[in-house]
């Protein structure tokens, strides 16, 4: 991603934005809200035109050939809304269809992540019933069945039962391991330092640090401090406390 | 009762069904003005009325006709408390149809400290006001000033506040239907399992049609008057139903019975009492009653080589077109696309069977059999092309995210458009060949341009539709944008003309017109084809235009 720049109206979006993801890396998007990380993402998968720079997806400029990008993208976003008058198991069958799959590996992939998210059982009811947290399980074996080679995740573990956000944390180590990149958002900061190798804090579109965690403390000269304090420091929002105190009066 | 919060929440109810109808709001206050507008004309148009009818009164002076006029006066003060319970009941339910795909819930928030009995109340007068509110100001002040021609003051006194207590067990009469309903559908789910989704898609057409047949019969003019002397006659033989009481402790009133008159009108409070007393009590109970789900299959998951398939459509196309099918089947806000063609053949078939006035003959009106055959498919086909995008919803985003071109996009939308609504023409047009027994030639005419005009329009519709999408779901879903959609029938309009005018001239033959109308004439086995040619122009322009406004569709997803 090189000098991206994007704007909605008077609002600066994503403000000169340079980001090198490597292959196979856990990478953090971390920023309050409407800091532009949603906005990176859908220019990465091509739904977003940027309005100056370019952007190289596994090898493929976005813009030229969104629909090549999105063969190998797996994408869940914010808030997904999936279609509720499917069944799960419709609508995986769906997203197994239009990704391209071979019948007898779509049946065998739909099988293992049922099981494994604990869906067995619900898979034959139509999405309207399903609580939040399934919806999102739904949303992320869509996301993951196909293989892809990059995984943009906006808040994947949000709603999410413990064991199940274990699963989806193990699986995505595992598949960095076999070279899958991954880049996701969150505000749980302490899931993104327990998962990404490298952790990017945008503010207001623009790039306020870059790196693991120990540059992002020597950056923020908070030595031995967790993502927390590093990130409302870098933010500028750490004067959490006069808030409080305010509201309580 | 807390009254205060009880005007709160109708405010939240009449604002609610406002943004219902797609109207929208910018501030929470509102310019009262506009807010007071409709129910102002419905007040200076009663007067008029009144006033048009008193001054006639007075100044005829044949002793016959004035009976005449004071006997008809008093048919429809009698009858008025009825009709206006039945208009009241049309339309409050109309107005819960219109709520029928809404997301955005209308219950009062239940964690926040408002009783049911409110909630009771303010949802059976917010479901009143509108067009039920307007139609009770209108009758109210014509038959007011009427009244003071007539020399019936106080009984026009008691037929408004009959008109207003009937308006109110309306209202009442629908919320517990409401309530009613959902739990009655939750528990035919339960049972139905998988047979659910097809109980209800069946469920929904068949309740549709019926408040269609119901409408138009009421929206009729001559029946309107068959109805009127039907309910002034018969109201005594049916004094066991709570809902005539009205009528009849009128017509006590009337008839100088005052027992009668303070028996009925007390027993009719008595019913009021009893309906919004079952409907709070029915809310306590179902109020927040979730519908279990709808299991649609159970057991191993068996993925099928799709038939779609061997017909040429990639896999991709294919679920496309399997997930549309299952849409418009199970949504029940897209369920109005089968209910559409019924409403636009139940007309014609309610006229030939006499239930609208006078009975035609089939044979006689070969422009209603074109209508029968041409209209439901293409209208079909319009209103398909115009909303197939726009219905993905919030859900559009898998569209977005999915490696689909914009070329597979169009393909499976349009065949999906094109082959719904020439089954819709089939299933009329075997409707009107049982009805109107045409000849094989007209038949034949009628199904090749149903079909041209079809894949003509549904193309122009399709391309207005990927262009004009409204993804907009709360509180209800908008699908396609309103200054578009207008420009595009329009269009369509037009289109069609262009497709059918060398037919014109035998249009114009067929409606055995007083005057002669001369037209130049082309053999119909020449007016066919250049009919064909002018559609597959019209085909092969906005299709290319369809496939490359999908294209910009897709790069700017900027949702």
């Amino acid at each position: 991603m090189m000098s991206v720049v994007k704007r909605y109206g008077d609002i600066v979006a994503v403000d000169h934005l340079d980001l090198d993801v490597e292959y196979g890396e856990v990478f953090g998007l971390l920023g309050p809200n409407g800091s532009g990380k949603t906005t990176i993402m859908k220019m990465i998968l091509g739904l977003v035109k940027p309005d100056a720079g370019s952007i190289d997806v596994l090898g493929i400029k976005a813009e030229d050939d969104p629909v090549a990008v999105k063969r190998q993208v797996g994408y869940v976003p914010e808030s997904p809304r999936l279609y509720e008058f499917l069944t799960g198991l419709e609508y995986l069958d769906f997203v197994g269809d239009i990704y391209g799959m071979n019948v007898s590996e779509k049946k065998a992939r739909i099988e293992e992540y049922l099981e494994a998210l604990e869906l067995e059982g619900r898979e034959g009811d139509m999405i309207s019933s399903y609580s939040q947290g399934m919806k999102q399980k739904i949303a992320l074996i869509s996301a993951l069945m196909h293989k892809p080679r990059l995984l943009l995740l906006d808040d994947p573990l949000s709603g999410l039962d413990p064991k199940s956000a274990r699963i989806v944390k193990n699986l995505l180590s595992k598949l960095a391991a076999q070279g899958v990149t991954t880049i996701m958002s969150t505000h749980i900061l302490e899931i993104a330092q327990a998962m990404c190798n490298r952790i990017a804090i945008i503010y207001e579109g623009r790039l306020l640090a870059l790196g693991n965690m120990s540059e992002l403390r020597q950056k923020a000269r908070l030595p031995g401090s967790d993502l927390e304090d590093i990130f409302l420091k870098l933010t500028g929002t750490e004067d959490v406390r006069e808030v409080v105190e305010a509201l309580l009066k | 009762m807390n009254w205060k919060n009880v005007l709160l929440l109708i405010s939240i109810g009449v604002k609610s069904g406002r943004l219902t109808r797609g109207q929208r709001l910018r501030r929470y206050r509102e310019r009262k003005v506009f807010q007071y507008l409709m129910y102002g004309g419905a007040c200076v148009l009663g007067v008029l009325i009144g006033l048009v009818a008193g001054i006639f009164y007075t100044g005829v002076t044949d002793p016959v006709m004035k009976t005449l006029f004071y006997q008809g006066a008093s048919y429809l003060f009698l009858s008025l408390p009825t009709l206006i319970l039945t208009y009241s009941l049309v339309f409050t339910m109309m107005g819960q149809i219109q709520r029928m795909g809404v997301r955005a819930s209308v219950q009062p928030p239940y964690w926040l400290p408002l009783t049911w009995g409110e909630h009771t109340l303010a949802s059976t007068l917010a479901n009143l006001i509108g067009v039920p509110l307007a139609s009770l100001i209108l009758f109210g002040s014509a038959i007011a000033l009427v009244s003071v021609y007539l020399g019936v003051v106080p009984l026009a006194f008691f037929t408004i506040l009959a008109m207003i207590a009937s308006a109110f067990l309306a209202s009442a009469t629908t919320e517990i239907l409401r309530i009613l309903q959902v739990r009655f559908i939750g528990a035919v789910y339960k049972s139905a399992g998988k047979a659910a989704v097809w109980v209800r898609f069946l469920g929904s057409l068949l309740f549709l049609v019926t408040f269609y047949i119901v409408w138009f019969t009421l929206s009729s003019g001559t029946s309107i008057i068959v109805l009127i002397e039907a309910v002034a006659g018969v109201q005594q033989a049916v004094w066991f139903i709570p809902y005539i009481w009205l009528g009849l402790a009128l017509a006590a009133f009337m008839s100088g019975l005052p027992p009668q008159t303070a028996i009925f009108s007390l027993a009719s409070l008595l019913f009021i009492l009893v309906l919004f007393y079952a409907a709070v009590k029915l809310n306590t109970r179902f109020g927040l009653y979730e519908p279990p789900a709808i299991t649609v299959s159970r057991g191993a998951y068996i993925p099928k080589v799709g038939f779609l398939g061997k017909l040429g459509f990639s896999s991709l196309e294919a679920a496309v077109l399997r997930k549309d099918f299952r849409a418009f089947t199970r949504r029940r806000e897209l369920m109005y696309i089968f209910v559409m063609p019924l409403a636009f053949i139940l007309m014609p078939l309610m006229q030939y069977a006499g239930m609208l006035g006078m009975p035609v003959a089939p044979e006689a009106s070969p422009l209603l059999l074109a209508w029968v055959i041409l209209a439901p498919g293409i209208i079909t086909g319009v209103f398909l092309g115009l909303m197939i995008i726009g219905q993905e919803g919030g859900s559009v985003w898998i569209h977005f995210s999915s490696p689909i071109t914009a070329r597979s996009l169009v393909r499976c939308k349009y065949v999906f458009v094109t082959v719904f609504s020439c089954i819709v023409t089939l299933a009329c047009s075997i409707t009107g060949i049982l009805l109107a027994h045409p000849s094989p030639a007209l038949v034949m005419v009628l199904l090749i341009e149903s079909m041209l005009l079809i894949f003509a329009l549904g193309a122009v519709s399709l391309r207005a539709g990927i262009k004009g999408a409204d993804f907009t779901e709360v509180p209800r879903p908008r699908m396609f944008k309103q200054i578009p959609a207008l420009i595009n029938l329009l269009l369509c309009l037009i289109t069609a003309l262009a497709i059918l005018s060398p037919l014109i001239p035998y249009a114009v033959t067929m409606m055995n017109l007083p005057f002669p109308v001369l037209l130049p004439k082309v053999a119909i086995y020449v007016a066919v084809p250049i009919s064909a040619v002018a559609a597959l122009v019209i085909i092969f322009v906005f299709y290319k235009m369809a496939v490359k406004n999908a294209e910009d569709f897709l790069i700017r997803a900027e949702l």
